[in-house]
């Protein structure tokens, strides 16, 4: 099992992401997922918006975190993916964001707004296999059989698994059906799975782990974060440790 | 040029570079689902005389096509018609595609529907069909339109509606769009999102521009029954645009027919670099993807939507229909604003003048068409469309003319 964790750029600063990011790293995560912060964020729930707005006021652009990747990349050595909202490549330019995500040493990017029947208009899957990232697919437990085969043409590098109905946000239960849709993904989707949303507690880690091989902890390192009132990454390090 | 009147209802749901369903994975198979419902609704003959009975019976249709008299005289130019939308139940066009997306939930076996709102027309129109078809209702509504729309708030309320005043974002319509969405993510099954104008993901735009288009249809009819000939200009404000659809859908191929959509101007058309003092997409916005389509949007240099500001609650809106961005884009509709001083004296205006008070997003197109008149041979005739009735803005209006109601 492999764990993957998440953070916004920007929140609540270039500095503390900084830090956060060394502590996932330090704590032995496989993957780093980096948010460009987007005013609209509709797959995240409460906890991932608001850092999102949060890092906005502080005036986060989109070239902020390109640099703040390249900045980490220097001390990282694992993968890192750029997870955003279709409209940031978009406004930045599409082949430039990928040529630019690339020189920073990006692995794939995750833009849960780009389905890939849009992939005639936009060129989002051919655009980014030019630049070596890898197009990461989402899958959702409401996904039909057509759907799955469709996706597994296209999929690289892992395909994310989304835990349960719903957005980002833990959840006090694990999705009962989850085992059943996992091995149905299976059937079709060859490559690494990574499941993700509302997972926080290291019960249910292990339990996904099982079954999955990429675990994603999103929006509960930020509550932890906020939550913890002094010493905030060593709390981050010794949870991340804790589930390993 | 192609069938535009049948192009702008296409299939696919592109409308040139604009439309499509951009949204995350959890959402496609339940916009397929309705796209599959909804085209199959389209061609059911018993569909649509369930439709065309509720049309005729529970909402009023069709609505009068009446000839400002006063008016026409008082501006000294064109002839000046009016299609009173208001005189639907509950007051606005909105039930057009509230009574054609309920029919389309009830056959879908769905047993909730959520809905956003801004003016609390639509919401008003959904917690109605609700109420009648029998199906839970919760309406989200940004918080700063809940308090500015609170009558609205009221009658939902007494409809059996839950009105969630979202707190999110600037706490307009848009924040109230993002939440209904994440609801839809979270409750996939057995919930339908009644989306209340002609954006969002497709099927959305299409279908209400479909539901909307009856307002044309009888225009049509209405106007060479009135005067002999098609009208030479039509007006409609437009947040969304779901009226501007719903009047022009009908014209789209009438090449002599100018048509033109009348954006909230605000305070004036100024804006920083977060937030604006209007609402007029057209002036200085640009294209962009945001909740689910790809459309013209009010956003700053990386992206990000500006919030936006308009005396009316349902033109507040940074972004508008991916058809009307087509059909701006390719020259067949102009577009213009009113600023909401404008608003406020064409408001007052056609109260005095034919004792009718329009809705305050409705008197941006009086606003557009105080100036259009004027220019004009007294042989030319303008339709404008009246959405919605003015009732729902008291509390704006009475501050405004300096009014103690308590």
């Amino acid at each position: 099992m492999k764990l993957m964790t998440h953070i916004v750029a920007g929140y609540p600063t270039m500095e503390e992401s900084e830090k956060i990011a060394m502590a996932m790293y330090e704590s032995g995560v496989s993957f780093i997922e980096v948010q460009i912060p987007f005013s609209d964020p509709i797959a995240d729930g409460p906890t991932i918006m608001k850092a999102n707005e949060i890092s906005l006021q502080n005036g986060t652009t989109p070239r902020d975190c390109m640099e703040f990747i390249k900045r980490i990349k220097k001390k990282i050595k694992i993968p890192i993916f750029i997870m955003t909202y279709f409209n940031i490549p978009f406004n930045y330019g599409l082949e430039k964001f990928c040529e630019d995500a690339s020189d920073a040493g990006v692995y794939g990017l995750i833009i849960p707004d780009m389905p890939i029947d849009e992939e005639k208009y936009e060129h989002y899957i051919s655009l980014c296999k030019k630049h070596n990232l890898h197009a990461i697919q989402v899958i959702s437990q409401m996904s039909r059989l057509e759907r799955l085969k469709a996706l597994s043409k296209v999929a690289s590098g892992f395909v994310y698994c989304i835990s349960s109905l719903g957005t980002t946000g833990t959840r006090s239960e694990l999705n009962p059906k989850l085992e059943k849709y996992l091995k149905n993904v299976k059937r079709y989707i060859k490559i690494p799975l990574a499941v993700g949303f509302g997972i926080s507690t290291k019960e249910q880690v292990k339990l996904v782990g099982k079954k999955a091989e990429i675990v994603v902890i999103g929006s509960k390192i930020i509550n932890l974060y906020n939550e913890t009132a002094t010493d905030k990454i060593t709390a981050i390090k010794s949870f991340l440790k804790d589930l390993m | 040029m192609k069938n535009l009147k049948k192009y702008i209802l296409n299939k696919s749901g592109h409308f040139g570079k604009y439309g499509g369903r951009y949204v995350p994975e959890m959402l496609i198979p339940i916009m397929e689902e309705l796209e599959e419902a909804f085209y199959e609704s389209k061609k059911d003959p018993l569909f649509k005389k369930e439709l065309a009975n509720l049309y005729k019976n529970y909402s009023g249709r069709p609505t009068p096509l009446y000839f400002c008299e006063n008016l026409t005289k008082k501006l000294g130019g064109a002839k000046i018609f009016m299609k009173n939308e208001g005189l639907n139940h509950t007051g606005a066009h909105k039930i057009n595609h509230c009574l054609g997306q309920g029919l389309l939930a009830k056959r879908m076996g769905k047993k909730r529907i959520i809905a956003e709102t801004g003016a609390g027309q639509h919401g008003l129109a959904t917690a109605t069909i609700c109420a009648k078809l029998g199906i839970l209702c919760t309406v989200y509504m940004g918080a700063k339109d809940y308090k500015r729309q609170l009558p609205n708030v009221f009658w939902m309320e007494r409809l059996g509606a839950e009105v969630i005043a979202v707190e999110t974002g600037g706490q307009i319509l848009r924040d109230a769009i993002n939440t209904a969405l994440k609801d839809l993510i979270s409750n996939p099954e057995g919930t339908h999102y009644l989306l209340g104008t002609v954006c969002g993901p497709h099927p959305y735009p299409v279908m209400n521009a479909y539901f909307q288009s009856i307002v044309g249809k009888e225009v049509r009819k209405q106007i060479i029954k009135q005067t002999g000939k098609l009208p030479d200009y039509l007006v409609a404000c437009m947040g969304g645009g779901s009226n501007a659809m719903g009047l022009f859908h009908d014209f789209l191929d009438d090449k002599n027919i100018k048509m033109i959509g009348v954006e909230a101007g605000g305070k004036g058309i100024h804006e920083n670099d977060k937030k604006c003092d209007h609402a007029a997409r057209f002036q200085t916005g640009k294209t962009g993807v945001a909740e689910g389509f790809k459309s013209y949007f009010l956003q700053d240099k990386d992206g990000q939507l500006k919030s936006t500001y308009s005396i009316s609650a349902g033109l507040d809106y940074s972004g508008i229909g991916p058809q009307i961005a087509y059909l701006k884009e390719i020259n067949r509709i102009e577009t213009s604003y009113a600023l909401d001083e404008e608003v406020l004296e064409a408001y007052k205006l056609l109260a005095k003048e034919e004792g009718i008070f329009a809705a305050l997003e409705s008197s941006h197109a009086i606003a557009e068409v105080i100036k259009l008149a004027p220019t004009l041979q007294k042989d030319k005739v303008i339709v404008f469309n009246c959405s919605g009735r003015g009732d729902k803005d008291l509390f704006i209006l009475s501050e405004k003319f300096n009014f103690n109601l308590s």
